[in-house]
C-alpha cells in the first residue's frame, strides 16, 4: 500500500524542564511530508531541528502531539514495533557519520541487515552492492577511522540504505563536510530521491541543500516560520 | 475489504514485524568487540586476574597449611577474611572499569538502537562480553593465584602440596574463582549496560563522555 503522505506532525511539541525554566524546543508542528518528498528543515542554531529530527525518527518521546509515519501513529507501537520501524522504515544519517568504530565499511552496513533477518550469504551481497553504489567499493574492510569524513558519510548513507527504507533522515548530513565533498553528499541524497522514490528529509544549515530541495520549512524557536517551494527561496542573512 | 491487506493493520504479518538477532550474532559481535578493543578488555581484564589470584592464591595457601599444620579454626576464618576483602577491593576496580567500558559506548549502543536493536540486544551483547572477560579473566587469575599459593611451600613440603586431597581443593578453589569472577564481571557490567540500553537513542546519541 502506498500512502500519500510518508510524515505526518500534528501539533507536536517537546518541551525540556531546565531547572526553573521550560526549554520549548519544539511546540507545535504541523507538517506533512509526501511520499518522494525532498524536504529541508532550516533555521538558526537551537531552533529545534535535531528535536524535530529524533520526534519525527521515533528516537524521542513528544511532550505533545503525534507524528505518523505511513499513517500510523508511533506513540502507539510497542517496543518491538518500534524497534521494527526504525529498522526497515527509516534511515537516519548523522552529522558526526555515528558508525560504529570496530566494525568495517562492509559489516557497519550489513548490522541494519541482521536486525530485519536478512540470512548472512544476501547480506554480504547487498552490502557490497550498495557500497559500489557509493563509491566506496575499494573500501569494504576499512574501520571507519581509516576512512575520510567524505567516506564515512558515504558509509552511513549505504548503512542507511541497508533495508530499503521508505524515508531517510538526515541530521545535518553536510555538517562536518568541506564545500566540495558536501556536494558529493547531498547530490547523493538527491540522486536516491530522484531515482528510487526515497523520501529525504534533511535537517541543516547548508545554503547548498535549497537547490535539491522540493520544499524548504524554516523554523524559528520551536515554531515553523514558512514553507517555500524551492522557486520562491529567498535567504536573509540572519537565517543560516 | 483494501484496508485489511495493509501490512500495518494485517494480523498475519504481524510476525514479519520483528527485528531478530539472535545470539549467535550477539556472541560474535561480543566477539569482535573484545578483540578490537583489546586494550579496554585487558584493563578490565587485570582488575579480575588480580582479584582472583589473590583469593585463589590465599584460599590454597590456608588449604596447604591446614594439611601441614592442621591449622585452628580461628585462623582458618581470618584467612578467609583476608581473601574476601581481597575480593571486595578488587571488584571496585573491576565496577570502575566495567562502568566506563559501557558508558564510553553510549552513542553507539543509541546508534545501534536506530538500527533497530532492542534493549535486550544491546544487554545481549554487554552480557557475553561480560561473561567471556570473567571466564578468560578468572581462568587466568586462577592459575597465577595457585601457582603462587604452591610454589611458596614447593620446596620444603613437595609432597604434601601434590597430594590427592590437596588437587582435590586446588580444582575446586580454582573454580570457586571462576565463578566468583563471572559473578563479578558480570554483576558490575548489568547495571550500567541495562541503564543505557534503555535510555531513548536520542539521549543516548546526544551522550558524550
Ligand atoms: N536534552 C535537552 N535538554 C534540554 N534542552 C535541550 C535538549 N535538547 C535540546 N534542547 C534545547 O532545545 C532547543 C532546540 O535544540 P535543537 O538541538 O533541536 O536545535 P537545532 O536546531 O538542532 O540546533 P543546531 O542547528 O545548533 O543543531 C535548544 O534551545 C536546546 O538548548
Ligand atoms: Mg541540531
Amino acid at each position: 500500500m502506498r500512502y500519500e503522505y510518508t510524515v505526518e506532525t500534528e501539533d507536536l511539541a517537546k518541551y525540556y524542564q531546565l531547572g526553573e525554566v521550560v526549554v520549548k524546543a519544539l511546540d507545535g508542528i504541523d507538517l506533512r511530508i509526501r511520499r518522494g518528498e525532498y524536504l529541508s528543515i532550516m533555521g538558526p542554531s537551537g531552533s529545534g531541528k535535531t528535536t524535530l529530527f529524533n520526534m519525527i525518527g521515533g528516537l524521542d518521546r513528544p511532550t505533545r502531539g503525534r507524528v505518523y509515519i505511513d499513517e500510523v501513529d508511533i506513540s502507539k507501537l510497542d517496543a518491538y514495533e518500534l524497534a521494527w520501524l526504525r529498522c526497515r522504515k527509516i534511515g537516519y544519517i548523522f552529522q558526526t557519520f555515528n558508525l560504529i568504530p570496530v566494525l568495517t565499511a562492509l559489516e557497519n552496513v550489513t548490522l541494519p541487515m541482521i536486525f530485519a533477518g536478512v540470512p548472512r550469504e544476501e547480506r554480504m551481497r547487498r552490502a557490497v552492492e550498495i557500497l559500489n553504489r557509493v563509491g566506496l567499493g575499494d573500501r569494504l574492510h576499512h574501520k571507519p577511522a581509516e576512512l575520510s569524513g567524505g567516506q564515512q558519510q558515504r558509509v552511513a548513507i549505504a548503512r542507511a540504505l541497508a533495508n530499503d527504507p521508505v524515508i531517510v533522515l538526515a541530521d545535518e548530513p553536510t555538517g562536518n563536510l568541506d564545500l566540495h565533498t558536501g556536494l558529493e553528499i547531498i547530490n547523493m541524497l538527491r540522486q536516491l530521491n530522484v531515482e528510487k522514490g526515497v523520501t529525504i528529509f534533511t535537517a541543516t544549515h547548508d545554503l547548498k541543500m535549497i537547490d535539491v530541495s522540493d520544499r524548504i520549512v524554516w523554523i524559528r524557536d520551536g515554531k515553523v516560520d514558512r514553507i517555500e517551494k524551492r522557486v520562491d527561496v529567498v535567504v536573509g542573512m540572519e537565517e543560516i | 475489504m483494501l484496508i485489511i491487506l495493509d501490512p500495518v493493520m494485517s494480523k498475519s504479518t504481524v510476525e514479519s514485524r520483528e527485528v531478530k538477532f539472535p545470539p549467535s550474532e550477539a556472541f560474535r559481535f561480543s566477539i569482535e568487540s573484545i578483540k578490537r578493543r583489546f586494550v579496554r578488555a585487558l584493563i578490565t581484564a587485570v582488575s579480575i586476574i588480580l582479584g582472583i589470584a589473590f583469593y585463589v592464591g590465599l584460599r590454597t595457601m590456608s588449604d596447604i597449611m591446614l594439611s601441614i599444620y592442621g591449622t585452628s579454626e580461628a585462623a582458618r576464618s581470618y584467612q578467609l577474611w583476608m581473601a574476601i576483602i581481597s575480593l571486595i577491593v578488587c571488584a571496585v576496580g573491576i565496577l570502575n572499569s566495567m562502568l566506563m567500558a559501557v558508558t564510553e559506548r553510549t552513542k553507539e549502543i543509541g546508534t545501534m538502537k536506530c538500527l533497530g536493536a532492542m534493549d535486550g540486544h544491546i544487554l545481549m551483547i554487554f552480557m557475553f562480553e561480560a561473561i567471556l572477560v570473567g571466564v578468560i579473566g578468572g581462568f587466568i587469575g586462577a592459575v597465577v593465584g595457585w601457582l603462587a599459593g604452591v610454589l611458596i611451600y614447593i620446596g620444603e613440603y613437595m609432597n604434601v602440596i601434590f597430594s590427592s586431597a590437596l588437587m582435590t581443593s586446588y580444582i575446586m578453589r580454582m573454580g570457586e574463582g571462576i565463578l566468583i569472577a563471572m559473578i563479578l564481571s558480570v554483576g558490575a557490567t548489568i547495571y550500567p549496560a541495562y541503564h543505557a540500553a534503555s535510555m531513548d537513542p536520542a539521549d543516548a546519541l546526544r551522550f558524550e563522555l
